[in-house]
């Protein structure tokens, strides 16, 4: 799945950037449309900080799957990290700091047992994640009895996400920090370097000895701990809720596929996704505030994701089809020497070739 | 002659790419009910006919094949279909998982009525389909619980399967026992029989040449392209075949290396086990390049994989410079200083997706990294020289993706990520496949360079004239073992050939 994507690496045109031009597009029309309720800073600060955990949770998704691994858990963990967080403090009355750490750290576990049933049991990492998804939301059903606990009230918890910084939740500058860090450590650490390695070809990066299957392992954990210091962060700004986690499971996982046409296409990347959370919240906004319906975010979202990756593959194969046919001119002679050269022009004349 | 007409008849078929000539003149008939051997070295033009035959290459214009005294239209699979030309490759194309029947009755549609499949009669039109190949199973066994000789029975019966049998007028057979073991040989020859008795003409295609002398009325040789004799099999005999496949080469030169090597082993295998490979013992010295050859199913595919722990060792001590090295875990082959170049560059030699220079660094980052950050500049600039080093086209294109190179260019990027590791033993799988001549004498170049510099060099390769030229010694592997072994002036792609064939040798392993 991979970088079947997109063919080119970093260009300035259409290509990397086209999420850029779109932003501005919508900008344009949106701003000529409503102009005073759209061109506002208002605006700007509450789609920001609105999409901040998506934002978070599409980091989740896209450490595993930089290494080729699903994680479908990540909605039920963010919500995990909430309930456990909110309850530790209005229910068992602790402060907040240890709570918050309990939360997380339950977290890394949901992460280490990911890591486990993928890596040790070789569980495909849909199944095993998809699976623990369910176990996770039944976890929370049995701490939290299924009553949704009340808030925290102190001001320390609600300044923790809703700290006016510029006139910007500071819960924005939580994302921008987070994205940093990730952005570092797969574009400029031999760690990064490994995951795509693995998400490229697994067995090519054994045989270069990378250590697959204890990369594989850290990107889940790491997965699952960021999902958790959003939940924390969505407790903080939004109130607990039993259910949030699933709803913002499909627009994290489709921020992480849109972005992989952007910026770096082909690759899965960290700005890539930014820009594709917060084109898609610019655009659903836009929409949002002209026409007042709700049903519009999801119909949006799953519109946009599914044209631009088709558009995406689309162009690929042109490029493909382009290279088969260089290539057809210069066909190996037949089996010269080429295992591989062979295999690919093998015929499938007869019945007993394909099926 | 007063011969039935041919069920196939071949004649002037040329075939050329890009102005080398894989098959030259060539001219063949087959009576039905006639199995008509194929043999030839690799590259010497039998894929070309089969390709030709199945339409997917359109031979030079000149050139004729008859199907009973039809004219073959040339590029297209479904003609030849239609005219009754069927095909069991290598891959035989079965679902292991499904039963007998839905293999056979997947492609060309089930006996159903209002659209439900009627079980019972498929699976008596199943069972007789089956016993005209001579195979007596139950249609409802999964394919993968059968034996490797029953599998390709099952495709030669899907290869038969159709409204009206007898519209099949030509089976083409190739390579159908390369993966079987010995055992079981027997049991297929006695089905490629039981369809020629039936009126099938059948072009059979083979390494093995003791199979010819069983199942074969005819044998015609290749070589080179050329057709060098059509014979009845029972006028030669093995001795003959194999003087006819390799031609008399025993005047060519010998290797031009001199043999180097000295001092103890730098890798030393001692009754290796593993897939295809049944006990291998050898050693191999500082300086030396030593060659693995053997025919398909050999063992020479998965002998140095096993070696380096790409695939999984079953028994038998590896060791690099005097320390045992643990079974399937090439991360402490590569820190004992091996270094593995896979046969098949797409599945196993590279991650295509990622630029050139990161498949060039990816064994070993931590000279291009401080603390833990990637010192990208220091990391191009290593790029950059291995490019100039090896002249990889196009030149300083470090990031572009490695799939948008050539497979000669693939390589040598491959090359380059070992080659700065200074790795002490090259283990090397088909290490010029699909590359073009230049890159191959590049390639050689740095491969003697590194000898020459004190590392060992141990390739594998079924290109006999690569290892002639290249290796100071040369192992030939048979079903999984050392068969044979020559050295210097003995090392000939003739010598070699002979004892891949199977014609008895001096072990001098």
């Amino acid at each position: 799945m991979n970088s079947r994507l997109g063919s080119q690496r970093i260009s300035l045109g259409f290509n990397s950037f086209s999420g850029l031009y779109l932003l501005a597009l919508f900008i344009v029309v949106f701003g000529i449309w409503t102009p005073r309720l759209f061109l506002t800073l208002a605006t700007v600060q509450s789609v920001a900080s609105q999409q901040a955990t998506t934002a978070m949770l599409a980091i989740a998704v896209l450490i595993p799957i930089a290494a080729g691994a699903y994680d479908l858990s990540v909605g039920a963990t963010i919500n995990l990290s909430t309930i456990i967080c909110v309850w530790l403090q209005t229910v068992r009355g602790w402060s907040m700091w240890p709570a918050i750490a309990v939360a997380v750290g339950a977290c890394v576990v949901v992460g280490m047992v990911n890591g486990l049933v993928i890596v040790r049991l070789r569980v495909n990492s849909f199944i095993a994640t998809l699976g623990m998804g369910s176990i996770i939301t039944a976890v929370q059903d049995i701490v939290s009895g299924q009553n949704q606990p009340n808030p925290p009230t102190g001001t320390s918890w609600m300044n923790l996400t809703q700290l006016n910084v510029a006139g910007f939740q500071i819960i924005v500058l939580y994302l921008l920090v987070l994205a940093l860090i990730v952005w570092w450590a797969l574009d400029h650490t031999p760690a990064g370097r490994y995951l795509y390695a693995i998400g490229g070809n697994p067995e090519a990066s054994r045989l270069a000895g990378v250590a697959v299957g204890r990369y594989t392992w850290c990107a889940m954990i790491g997965s699952a701990t960021v999902a958790g210091i959003a939940g924390v962060f969505y407790a903080s700004q939004t109130g607990p809720s039993l259910t949030f986690g699933a709803g913002l499971l499909l627009p994290a996982f489709a921020a992480v596929f849109l972005g992989s046409t952007q910026i770096k296409p082909g690759r899965f990347n960290l700005w890539g996704t930014m820009l594709a959370i917060y084109v898609l919240a610019v655009g659903v906004k836009g929409l949002q505030l002209i026409t007042g319906v709700q049903w519009l975010a999801e119909m949006f979202n799953g519109v946009a994701l599914v044209g631009a990756v088709s558009f995406a593959i689309w162009r690929q194969r042109l490029a493909e089809g382009r290279a088969v046919r260089r290539n057809e001119d210069r066909l190996p002679e037949a089996g010269a020497s080429g295992p591989s050269a062979a295999k690919d022009a093998e015929p499938v004349p007869s019945r007993a070739g394909d099926g | 002659m007063a011969a039935p007409r041919p069920a196939l008849r071949i004649r002037r078929l040329t075939k050329s790419f890009a102005g080398t000539v894989a098959l030259a003149d060539f001219e063949l008939d087959i009576a039905p009910g006639e199995v008509h051997a194929l043999v030839g070295e690799n590259g010497s033009g039998k894929s070309t006919v089969i390709k030709i035959l199945a339409g997917y290459h359109r031979p030079d214009p000149g050139g004729t094949v008859e199907i009973d005294g039809t004219a073959l239209p040339f590029g297209s699979a479904p003609a030849a279909h239609e005219m009754g030309c069927r095909f069991v490759h290598q891959d035989l194309g079965l679902v292991l998982q499904l039963p007998v029947v839905d293999n056979l009755y997947l492609n060309s549609g089930f006996a159903s009525r209002f659209g439900t499949i009627r079980g019972a009669q498929t699976r008596r039109q199943a069972s007789e389909l089956l016993k005209r190949v001579g195979l007596e199973l139950d249609p409802r066994a999964s394919v993968g619980s059968l034996t490797l000789a029953q599998r390709t029975g099952v495709a030669l019966a899907r290869a038969l399967e159709g409204e009206d049998h007898r519209q099949v007028r030509l089976l083409v057979l190739d390579e159908p026992t390369a993966t079987l073991p010995e055992i079981e040989v027997h049991h297929l020859l006695d089905m490629v029989r039981r369809v020629a008795a039936d009126g099938v003409a059948v072009l059979y295609v083979s390494h093995r040449l003791d199979e010819i002398f069983h199942v074969a009325d005819n044998v015609t040789v290749l070589r080179d392209g050329h057709p060098v004799a059509t014979t009845p099999v029972s006028s030669l005999d093995k001795r003959q075949l194999i003087a006819m496949l390799v031609g008399d080469e025993l005047g060519e030169l010998p290797s031009p290396l001199a043999g180097r090597a000295g001092g103890p082993a730098a890798l030393s295998v001692q009754d290796l086990h593993g897939p295809g490979v049944a006990g291998v013992t050898f050693r191999a010295r500082p300086g030396e390049i030593l060659g693995f050859a053997g025919i398909t199913g050999s063992g020479r595919e998965s002998l140095l994989g096993t070696v380096f722990g790409a695939l999984p060792r079953r028994g038998g001590v590896v060791e690099a410079g005097g320390r045992p090295l643990p079974p399937y875990d090439p991360r402490a082959a590569i820190v004992a200083g091996l270094a593995y170049l896979p046969p098949d560059r797409k599945v196993t030699g590279a991650v295509m997706d990622l630029s050139a220079r990161e498949n060039l660094s990816i064994c070993r980052l931590r000279s291009v990294r401080s603390g833990l950050l990637l010192r990208g500049k220091a990391e191009r600039a290593e790029a950059r020289l291995w490019f100039d080093r090896l002249c990889v086209r196009p030149a300083g294109a470090i990031e572009k993706q490695l799939a948008t190179f050539s497979g000669g260019n693939q390589q040598k990027v491959l090359f380059a990520k070992w080659l700065r590791l200074s790795p002490r033993v090259f283990l090397l799988d088909e290490p010029t496949q699909g590359v073009d001549v230049g890159t191959k004498g590049e390639l050689h170049r740095q491969l003697l360079a590194a000898a020459a510099a004190g590392a060992t060099v141990v390739v594998s390769s079924s290109d006999l004239e690569e290892l002639v030229a290249l290796c100071h010694r040369v192992l030939v592997l048979r079903a999984g073992r050392v068969a044979a072994g020559f050295d210097g002036s003995s090392v000939t792609t003739a010598s070699i050939s002979r004892a891949s064939l199977g014609e008895q040798e001096v072990v001098a392993a």
